[in-house]
Parts: structure tokens; C-alpha cells; sequence
């Protein structure tokens, strides 16, 4: 594993999630995961575009896919030995409870709306006082969020300062 | 060039070497000739590949304006289809013209550094200062990102684009951030890559090699436009998809991955490592530093003659490593491989020679270099990026891809299949190569050693005979 993959292999851990990219539900929690972090301060440098699903990083994709061939039966896992640094800790430890939930399923489905709705904001796409713009842009994208959810998505990211 | 006053439509045309005469609009003129725009003619598309390939000169401007002919040939296919109005038009142009604007100096040798692991820091006894990964040196950015911030930040560049609000509408396209016309979102990502179509037949005309020749008139020729706003090829242009595919896995095998440029560009990764931040040499320490540097004046000198000083004067660097590695580049004298193992397998392989290599390395490398009398620092272990037929669909098996609404699979060529109004994934297409070797990956471990001076190098023939069983699973 390179610096980078290392440090992003921590952070998703730092998270409480698994490394895993098994199935599609686990390399999108990984993105949008990944996503929020960075969003809170903790950069690692990917860049993300807008994809069907929201924001997304092939950049990433490639080095997930990269630490899962060095991992995968049981291989040696260079991230041993590694520790992030504590305001790095301390930032993805708020960040956790924002990401939890039930099933994978549903995590899935909320790291989805929180990295969306951030990333239309973050990029000046739609104010962040329009949540029924922001609903009907993901509508277009095919995603069924009601207004109250996206309201409620954001200001969970702005009680966790993912916004100002 | 002819200038935009001679044009009776207001532009202007290049001769390109790959793709013949490419009309400009003016405001594509103006881009063009703004300083920022200008820093492309000197940043070599290939990294350090002329090392190799001695006409591998060319630059990221000529590869721009090449994106940008593409581009134009696809939007005469689908603009109409797709309801795009002029500005959107314009906007996708330019936006293939200005999409590589935030490249790093030797492309990607540079952006590369991020992940590069000083072999002592890798492979030392001892661990060092460097295992606590943290906000103290936050990573290099990725380029799209640097070009988000050059586009949105320098002036020449803004006024050239009409405005700052403009400036953001394109910057958003390039780096594939818009979500306002889901048009156009479709059309980027579902188009065939107009980025891979030139940098294949550019990177291999300027080599020499025939590797990267793909038939893009046929492709181009054949592109369609769906009801439902989705671009791709009908099926009798499927060999020419497939050789694309193929041109790129094999591009890779022979030019980007080879052995005396990649072990080049490494070492010259770790001497930038082990330089960055000090005054003398003017290499960024982390991607703080590089983000102000793309927003401001010094973007003009984020060139490769940046590199190219800060190794002059390292050569002199009293640090016997950072000389050794800056001379190694200056007077290409390329690190000699001690060791390759390639392997051709599937995820589900989990035990192969590569891991078995590094693994020995790990435990054994520290033995060597005391044996050999040679610091550490000049030995360098590396790997390639896991390399697919597909990378875009590169962490899935076909079948996965089949199942699922990837985003990955967005990006996957499409094919009209006979009789069909909307196209289909290249992996959904029966006896297709990709559909066959999709979940296969190539990847080459590799050990060097950077001889300093000719005692060094006579050393060469004892190390590879001691490394030679270093690949024990």
C-alpha cells in the first residue's frame, strides 16, 4: 500500500466501517464515507465528480480496488503499524455517528443523501437554503428523497460543521 | 497557427499531427493564448517517457487542442439529439480543451509523489517519524482539483472564459462536478473517452510504437445518439471498441509501465520526497503549498523546469542519497532492475510471486543493502497500478457489472445493439474480450538499485543473483 491508501484505509476504520468492497453498498459507503470525511477537514486529496449516485471518486476506486487485492486471503496489511494523527481521530469520531445506522442497506442509502446534498452546496450548485431545489435535482438522478429528508440531511451536516 | 482575423467565421484552425486541421472558435483563441493556458507547451505529456522514447516530447497543449477536435466530431453526432443550445456546446468545447489545465509538472511522475513511501520508511528497521498519518502535510491534490482552482482563480483565464461565473460552469463540466443538465452529465459520461481516444494514438505516434493506433475515424463514424440521451457506438463498430480496449492494456505494458521509464519517474518521486520544502529546490512540501501556487503567479513556473532545476542542484546535495538519486536523472543513468515478477491473474488469486516478492523485500532488503555497502534510500521497490482491460469498470467482474446501477458502468462504452433504440454496456455484450478477461488484472513488482559511480555498479550482477529466489510464496 502507498501513504495514501494507508491513510485512507485508517479513515474509513476511524469511521467505524470495515474496509470492504465486496459488494456495491460497501464501495459506495466507502465513497461517500471517504467524501464526508474530507469534507470535515480530513483531506486526502481525491478528487470527486458527480456521478448517477452522487459524488465519486475514481481515483479512489483505484486505490480501494489496489489495498483489496494486497488484503484479500488474508495478505500482509500494510497499514499495521500506522496511526492517524489525533485531530484526524478526533474529527472522524463526530463523524461516525452521522454515518450510523440500522443495516448496511440503510447506511448505504444515508451516506448517499448526506455526500449529495454536500456536494450540490459545496459546489455552489444549489443554496443551501432550497431544499426542495435540492430534492428536485436528485429527483432527476433518479433518487426518491422527500424534502423533509433532505432538510434533515442538512442540518445533521451542519451540526457536525460539514457546512458553515 | 492561422490567426483568428484571416478566418471569414471569426476562429482559427490548427494543423494537428494526429487528427489534421482543428477549427477553433475565438473564444477558444483567447483560452489558448492566455499564460495559464500557455504552461501546457511545458509539461511533456509523457512524464520522463523521452528517456525511453526519445521523441516522446510532446505536451499536454497538444494533447489538449487534440481533446478538444474529438469533441468537436462527437457533438456533431449528438448535439442535435440531445437538445444542447449553443452555449452548452461551447461549454462542452472548452471544457475539453481546458480539462488537463491543472496537470502537475511531468504530469503524473509528480502527482504521483503523494503515494510514494521512502524505501526506508518502507522497508527500514525502524520505524520512522513518517507512520502517523495526519493534517500536518495534507496530500497532493489530484489534478482535476488543480484545475478547478486555476480555472476559478487566475485572471487571464476568467476574462478569456467570459466571467468568473462562466469560469465555474466550465471548471464544473472538466472536473465532471455538474449536476445541472443531466444532458450533459450523460454525455460526458456515456461518451466514448475522448481523453483515451487522443492519448492513445498521440502517446504511440510520438513513440514510435504501433501499439496505441485505434481506429478512431471508424468509432467516431459510428457514433449514435439515443432518444434517451446516451451516446455510443452501433455494434459493427464493436471490434474497433474492443481494440481500443485492448490498444490501452498494451499501451500500458510497453510504454507507461516500462521498465527504465517507471524506474525514472520513481526515483525521481523519492528525490522529490526527500526534497520537497527545502528553500533551495522550490518543491512544494504538501498540497497546501500547491493549491496556492496554482491560484497565484507562480502557476507559470509549475512547470517542468521546475523539476528540472531542483534536480540540477541536487546532484550537488550533500545528502549522498539525494545526490545519487538527482544524478541518476540528470545524466540518465536509469536505476537497474535487480528484479521483476509480472503476474496475469484474477482478485480471487490470492497468493501469487508479487506478494511473496515484496514480502522478501520487506524482510531482506535491509541485509542487502548492508551487504553491498549501499545506503538504503538508493534501492527502490515498486509496484504498478493493477492494470484491467477496463479500469473503468476495473473493480467488478462483468457479472457484478450486469447486476448493478455501478456509476462505474456509466462510463463503460455503449453499444447499440441491432434494433435497439437505447445502448447497452460494452460487458452486456456477449463474446466480447472484455466479457471473457474482464476480471483479470497484470501487475509488475519491481526492485531497482540507483548506482552512484562505477564501483556501485559492478556490484549490479552479485545483488540480482541474491534477489534472483526473492519470490516465494
Amino acid at each position: 500500500m502507498d501513504r495514501r491508501q494507508i491513510a485512507m484505509k485508517l479513515v474509513v476504520e476511524a469511521l467505524g466501517i470495515e474496509f470492504n468492497i465486496s459488494t456495491f453498498n460497501d464501495r459506495l459507503i466507502l465513497h461517500k464515507a471517504i467524501y464526508l470525511a474530507q469534507a470535515g477537514g480530513v483531506d486526502l486529496g481525491y478528487h470527486y465528480r458527480w456521478y448517477l449516485r452522487g459524488p465519486y471518486s475514481p481515483t479512489l476506486t483505484r486505490d480501494a480496488y489496489a489495498v483489496d487485492l494486497e488484503l484479500v486471503g488474508g495478505g500482509e496489511d500494510d497499514s499495521k503499524g500506522w496511526v492517524l494523527h489525533d485531530t484526524w481521530r478526533e474529527k472522524l469520531n463526530g463523524l461516525s455517528s452521522l454515518l450510523a445506522a440500522d443495516t448496511k442497506a440503510d447506511r448505504a442509502d444515508r451516506a448517499e443523501l448526506l455526500a449529495s446534498v454536500h456536494f450540490l452546496v459545496a459546489t455552489k450548485q444549489i443554496a443551501e437554503r432550497e431544499p426542495g431545489k435540492i430534492r428536485d435535482r436528485l429527483e432527476e438522478f433518479g433518487k426518491d428523497f422527500a424534502e423533509e429528508e433532505v432538510a434533515s440531511a442538512l442540518r445533521g451536516l451542519k451540526e457536525h460543521d460539514l457546512l458553515c | 497557427m492561422t490567426s483568428s482575423a484571416e478566418k471569414p467565421f471569426g476562429g482559427g484552425i490548427i494543423v494537428d499531427a494526429v487528427h489534421g486541421d482543428i477549427h477553433l472558435k475565438p473564444r477558444e483563441l483567447d483560452v489558448l493564448d492566455t499564460a495559464s493556458f500557455q504552461r501546457l507547451r511545458h509539461i511533456k505529456q509523457l512524464g520522463m517517457g523521452q528517456v525511453t522514447y526519445p521523441n516522446a516530447t510532446h505536451t499536454r497543449f497538444a494533447h489538449s487542442i487534440g481533446v478538444l477536435g474529438i469533441m468537436a466530431r462527437v457533438l456533431d453526432v449528438a448535439s442535435d439529439r440531445l437538445g444542447l443550445d449553443d452555449r452548452q456546446e461551447e461549454n462542452l468545447r472548452l471544457a475539453a480543451l481546458l480539462h488537463d489545465i491543472g496537470q502537475y509538472p511531468y504530469s503524473h511522475m509528480m502527482e504521483g509523489m503523494r503515494a510514494t513511501r521512502l524505501t526506508e520508511e518502507e522497508f527500514g528497521e525502524s520505524p520512522s517519524s513518517e507512520r502517523t498519518a495526519g493534517p500536518e502535510e495534507p496530500e497532493f491534490p489530484d489534478h482535476e482539483s488543480l484545475g478547478h482552482l486555476i480555472v476559478t482563480h487566475q485572471e487571464d483565464l476568467i476574462k478569456a472564459l467570459g466571467g468568473l461565473e462562466r469560469a465555474e460552469e466550465i471548471a464544473r463540466i472538466f472536473t465532471r462536478q455538474d449536476t445541472a443538465s443531466l444532458q450533459i452529465s450523460k454525455l460526458i459520461h456515456s461518451s466514448l473517452d475522448m481523453d483515451r481516444l487522443d492519448y492513445l494514438l498521440r502517446d504511440s505516434q510520438a513513440c514510435g510504437v504501433p501499439y496505441g493506433q485505434v481506429d478512431i475515424n471508424y468509432i467516431l463514424n459510428n457514433l449514435k445518439a439515443s432518444p434517451g440521451g446516451m451516446v455510443g457506438i452501433t455494434s459493427k463498430a464493436l471490434p474497433a471498441a474492443e481494440h481500443v480496449l485492448l490498444a490501452r492494456y498494451y499501451m500500458h505494458r510497453t510504454v507507461y509501465y516500462h521498465k527504465t521509464t517507471f524506474g525514472m519517474e520513481e526515483a525521481c518521486r523519492h528525490l522529490l520526497r526527500r526534497i520537497r520544502g527545502r528553500e533551495e529546490y522550490g518543491i512544494p512540501r504538501h498540497g497546501g503549498e500547491v493549491s496556492e501556487i496554482v491560484k497565484g503567479a507562480g502557476l507559470l513556473t509549475f512547470t517542468d523546469a521546475m523539476v528540472d532545476r531542483a534536480v540540477r542542484e541536487a546532484a550537488h546535495d550533500s545528502d549522498q542519497v539525494v545526490a545519487a538519486l538527482a544524478g541518476a536523472i540528470l545524466n540518465r543513468r536509469p536505476p537497474k532492475l535487480l528484479k521483476e515478477v509480472c503476474i496475469l491473474a484474477q482478485r480471487g488469486e490470492a497468493h501469487h510471486e508479487g506478494k511473496g516478492f515484496r514480502t522478501d523485500c520487506k524482510h531482506r532488503l535491509g541485509g542487502l543493502a548492508k551487504q553491498f555497502g549501499i545506503p538504503l534510500g538508493q534501492f527502490i521497490f515498486c509496484q504498478t497500478r493493477p492494470l484491467r482491460l477496463e479500469q473503468r469498470g476495473g473493480h467488478m467482474t462483468a457479472d457484478e457489472a450486469r447486476d448493478m446501477p455501478s456509476e462505474q458502468e456509466d462510463e463503460l462504452i455503449k453499444v447499440f445493439k441491432d434494433g435497439e433504440e437505447e445502448p447497452t454496456s460494452m460487458v452486456d455484450v456477449p463474446n466480447t474480450w472484455l466479457e471473457v478477461l474482464g476480471a483479470y488484472f497484470f501487475q509488475a513488482f519491481r526492485l531497482y538499485v540507483v548506482c552512484d559511480g562505477e564501483e556501485q555498479a559492478g556490484k549490479v550482477a552479485d545483488m540480482r543473483e541474491d534477489v534472483k529466489s526473492w519470490d516465494k510464496v
